[in-house]
This record gives C-alpha cells, structure tokens and sequence, in this order.
C-alpha cells in the first residue's frame, strides 16, 4: 500500500503542451499527482494525450508551460539526465533494436552510461532470468513472440534500477493471454522492488488488473481521478462511464437483472454452481491476473458480493 | 590480338580500375556517411535541428548529384592536382570519382537512417543516451544493412564512372575498351573488357548483398 504521508513521485502542475501546427493542445493544464509506490493508471481514449503525458514525464519533450516535479525536483535540462537514470520506460511497440541480441538490448542502458561489460553482462543476465527469458540471450527481437518481445523490453527498463517504471499501452500490441502474463510480471515487479508504477492504457480492464489509482484524460484533461475501486464503482465523469460502457458484454437483459463484473479466484465448478444458485447467469469470463474477470447477469435483488470478488 | 597480348592488358586495366574504385568508395564512404548522418541530424525534427546547415547541406548535395561526371571531373581538375600534385592517370582520377561518390552515398545513408523506426530512437533518448551516442549505438548499427546496401550500389556506379576517367589519361577496363573498341576497331579487347567489367559488378553486387543479409537480423 502507498504510504500517504510519502511524497509524490511525480506532480504535473498546470502542464500545457500543443505540438507544432496542432489547432488544439495535447495537454490541457494538467495537473496529477502521482503517490510514491502507487500503480497509477492513466486511461482515456486515442488522442486523449496519454502518449504526450508519458514524453513529458521521460524527458523526451518539454511542456509549453507549467511544470512537471519529479522525486521533489523540477524537470529541466539540468535534472533530466538524472531523471532519466532512475526512470524505466517501456513501449507499445517494445522498440528493441533489431540488430542487437535480447542480451545487448537489455546492456544498452548499461553500456550509454559506461557501465564495465562483464559487470553489464552479468546485471542483464539476471534481469533476463527475473522475467523468464534466461535461455534467449543469445537470440534476436525477430526471434521472439510479442510477449516474449516485451519481457525483454520490460529487462531493459528495469536493468538499471529505476524506482519508476513508465509504461505506455504496454499490453496494447498483445493477445489478452499474454497481456494478462505482462500485467502479473509487471504488478510482481512493482511489489518487489517498490516501485512506483505508471501504466498507460486505453483499455479499462489493464487498469482494473493492476492499478491502485486511475487518472481519466479527455482531450488533455484530466477529468477525474482517484483510487481504482472507488472511481470504477462510482465514476463521476462521462467519459469514465463512457470507457466503462465501452468495455460492457452485449447482451439482452432479462427484466429485473443487471450486468455485474466480479473477479474470482478460479472459475471451477463448485464457483460456477455457487453462481447459478444465486440466481446469476455468467456472460463472459477471461483472465485476470488474480484469477477470473466474469460478468454477470443478475436479478437486481442480489446485491451482495461474491466472497473474495472484487465489485465492478 | 592474341590472348597472350590481351590478358597482360586486362590484367593491368582491372587493376587500374580497382585502383581507382576502392580507395575511392573507402573515402566516399566515411565522409558521404558522416554527411548523410549531418542531414539526419539537422533536419528539422531531426535530433539536432539546424534548418540553415540542413538546408546548405542539402542543397550541396542535390548539385553534386546532379552534375555529371564528366562535367565534374573537368571542374574537380584544380582541385585534384593541389591533392595528388596532378591531374592526369589513376591516381588523380581517384579524386573527382570519390567526389561524385560522396553526395550519392549522403543520399542513400540519409534514406538508411529515416528508416530506423522512431521509437527505437524515443528509447535510447529516454535512456538518457547523447547524441553521439545515439548515432553510433543505434542509429549506424540499426541501418547496418542498408549501409552495406549503400556501399554497394556506390562501388557499381564508380565502376562505370571510372571508365570515363580514362578521359583523363586514368586507364582502368573502360579506357581499355574505347581505346581498342571504339577507336582501333578490336572488337574481341572490347568484348573481353566488358566482360571483365561485367564480372567485376556482378562479384561486387553478390558480395554486397550476401554481406547485407548476413548482417541483418530482423
Ligand atoms: N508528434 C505529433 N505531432 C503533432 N500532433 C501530435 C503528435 N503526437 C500527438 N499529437 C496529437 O496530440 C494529441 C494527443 O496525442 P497522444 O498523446 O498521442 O494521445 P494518446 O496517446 O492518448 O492516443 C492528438 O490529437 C494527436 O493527434
Ligand atoms: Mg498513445
């Protein structure tokens, strides 16, 4: 749990941004606080300026105005490079060097700051082993599957230590199986080595899976934010009902029932008959990095959670 | 002519023409990539925006490639001899081929770079890498096929350009074959040098691309 008394890892203070040529900003006055040690989920539609959040926050692109604090300290030119070195930054399009082994793309940050090669080697070995890539040293990006593509994208950003770990629409490129297997990897990471956490994603279930807080982006506002649980239960802006909606099962409802989603441990068959005495029908199940995401058909009467299910 | 007076002939004009090429596509090579990288750099967007010397770079550029050869070797004449003290033969004429190399070479490393994706760049500038860094560990060993692709196609045209350097008294197979073909009527010196040519390219280009696609791992 994020200590709340911690300071923020990262504060956006009235952040504006508008690309060259671009009628309207991609960042609107943002301002977000992330908590050190969070999972914070950043999620809106395409153009929202996820993808402008995360430039800004690695150093890769300024903000016309207002201020981005990172660790306490304003992001320049003059705390960039140090920045940097405590920041991982992973990619929809893992953005491997084609031409490098997995082994010298996880070296890579390693070598940029003079890091000596045996000890680079050895470091890079280990963070392959961590995510379950210990026999593909030897073998190229092409060679790989999509998963196994971002497991050594997630190696090389985690190879330096960072305590910050950037991630934009890390799962986005993938089939849900091997989504779900990044976003475990990344919330086993996360508690182990106390990072903090920023998860961007377009899609609402990476933020229900992983997160403990979510900002809502919409047209490069921030229009609502909070812990997860709270703000998916109760969402205040249209545009998080709207993402809510989106990811709702098409189905006819019978009258009377409604749609929930709960998250269960397992689906067996003493779950699914626990299910069916209750009254509720199963819709749509797929996994979940705790288990099962189900959504349910229910008589509106049946309120009450499931044990150990997670409310929708 | 017998084979016997035609192959000490073929012999000395390949080695001309290798004497004329390589040393040439050697140096084209390093300053056309090093020009190539300078347009990368400088584009605006680049990593290094400087519309102004982009845009002189750029235009230097387009000039040297759209001069002919010929034309360039004249003008290059005071030139090449202030370098190898003349302006006549083999050696001099390394000068205005490497010259004639240098823009061809920018173009095609420049072209090899923008096809780098992008967001392998974001990387390495997210990691914190320099410039110098970013061009020497990702950009170059990125491209690295499509520069040994580069290098080949520039060692083929200054195969056929160096045989018009034998307007300035440079030998090599091309002067060969004007001198006994087209001026003394040998039919059989002509055939046989342009054979020796053909050979020549084709070697460069199985070489060439053999190397490119041992290189390239994607
Ligand atoms: N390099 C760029 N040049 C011009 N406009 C851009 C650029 N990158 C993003 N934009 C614009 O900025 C807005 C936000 O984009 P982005 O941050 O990529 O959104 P998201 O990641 O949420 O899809 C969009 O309207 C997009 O078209
Ligand atoms: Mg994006």
């Amino acid at each position: 749990m994020p200590d709340p008394h911690a300071p923020d890892v990262l504060a956006f203070q009235n952040v504006c941004k508008t690309y060259p040529g671009q009628p309207r900003p991609a960042l609107d006055d943002l301002k977000l606080r992330v908590p050190r040690g969070s999972r914070m989920g950043i999620i809106g539609r395409s153009g929202a300026g996820k993808s402008t959040l995360v430039r800004l926050l690695s150093g890769l692109d300024t903000p016309d105005t207002g201020e981005l604090r990172v660790r306490g300290e304003v992001l320049g030119p003059a705390t960039r490079a140090a920045h940097q070195a405590r920041t991982g930054l992973v990619f929809q399009q893992f953005n491997l060097l084609a031409q490098r082994t997995v082994l010298r793309n996880v070296t890579l940050p390693l070598e940029l700051r003079g890091v000596p090669r045996a000890r680079r080697d050895a470091l890079a070995r280990e963070q392959l082993g961590l995510v379950g890539l210990g026999d593909y040293a030897g073998r190229y990006p092409a060679q790989l599957s999509g998963g196994q593509k971002q497991r050594v994208g997630i190696a090389r950003a985690l190879v330096t230590a960072p305590d910050l770990l950037l991630a934009d629409e890390a799962t986005s490129a993938l089939d849900p199986e091997t989504s779900a297997g990044i976003l475990q990897l990344l919330l086993e990471l996360q508690r182990e080595r106390d990072l903090t956490l920023v998860i961007v994603t377009h899609q609402l279930e990476v933020v229900r899976a992983v997160t403990t807080h979510v900002a809502v982006l919409e047209g490069g506002q921030l229009v609502e934010s909070g812990e997860t649980a709270a703000v998916l239960r109760d969402p205040r802006h249209t545009a998080t009902r709207a993402l809510l909606d989106a990811h709702r099962p098409q189905v006819t409802l019978a009258p009377g029932e409604t749609l929930r989603r709960v998250t269960l441990p397992d689906l067996t068959a003493s779950t699914l008959a626990a299910l069916t005495r209750s009254g509720a029908r199963l819709v749509q199940a797929e996994p979940h990095p705790q288990g099962v995401d189900v959504w349910l058909a229910a008589p509106a009467a049946e309120a009450a959670p499931q044990p150990g299910a997670v409310p929708a | 002519m017998t084979w016997e007076t035609l192959w000490p002939l073929l012999a000395q004009g390949t080695l001309d023409t290798l004497w004329m090429v390589v040393p040439a596509a050697l140096c084209a090579q390093l300053l056309g990539t090093a020009l190539g990288v300078l347009l990368t750099l400088t584009r605006p967007g680049g990593l290094h925006p400087l519309p102004p010397l982009f845009r002189a770079l750029d235009a230097i550029v387009n000039v040297g490639r759209s001069l002919p050869f010929i034309i360039l070797l004249v003008l290059l004449i005071p030139f090449t001899r202030l370098i190898t003290g003349t302006s006549i033969g083999a050696t001099a004429a390394i000068v205005p081929l490497t010259v004639a190399a240098i823009p061809f070479v920018a173009r095609l490393v420049d072209g090899a770079l923008k096809d780098v994706p992008h967001g392998v760049v974001d990387a390495a500038r997210a990691m914190g890498a320099t410039t110098a860094q970013t061009v020497f560990k990702v950009l170059l060993p990125e491209a690295r096929p499509a520069l040994i692709h580069a290098f080949t196609v520039m060692v083929v045209s200054l195969i056929g350009y160096s045989a018009m350097a034998g307007a300035i008294g440079g030998g090599g197979l091309g002067d060969l074959a004007i001198r006994y073909g087209y001026q003394r009527f040998e039919t059989g010196v002509m055939f046989a040098t342009v054979a020796a040519l053909l050979v020549l390219v084709q070697l460069t280009q199985w070489a060439g691309d053999r190397a490119a696609a041992r290189s390239d791992h994607r």
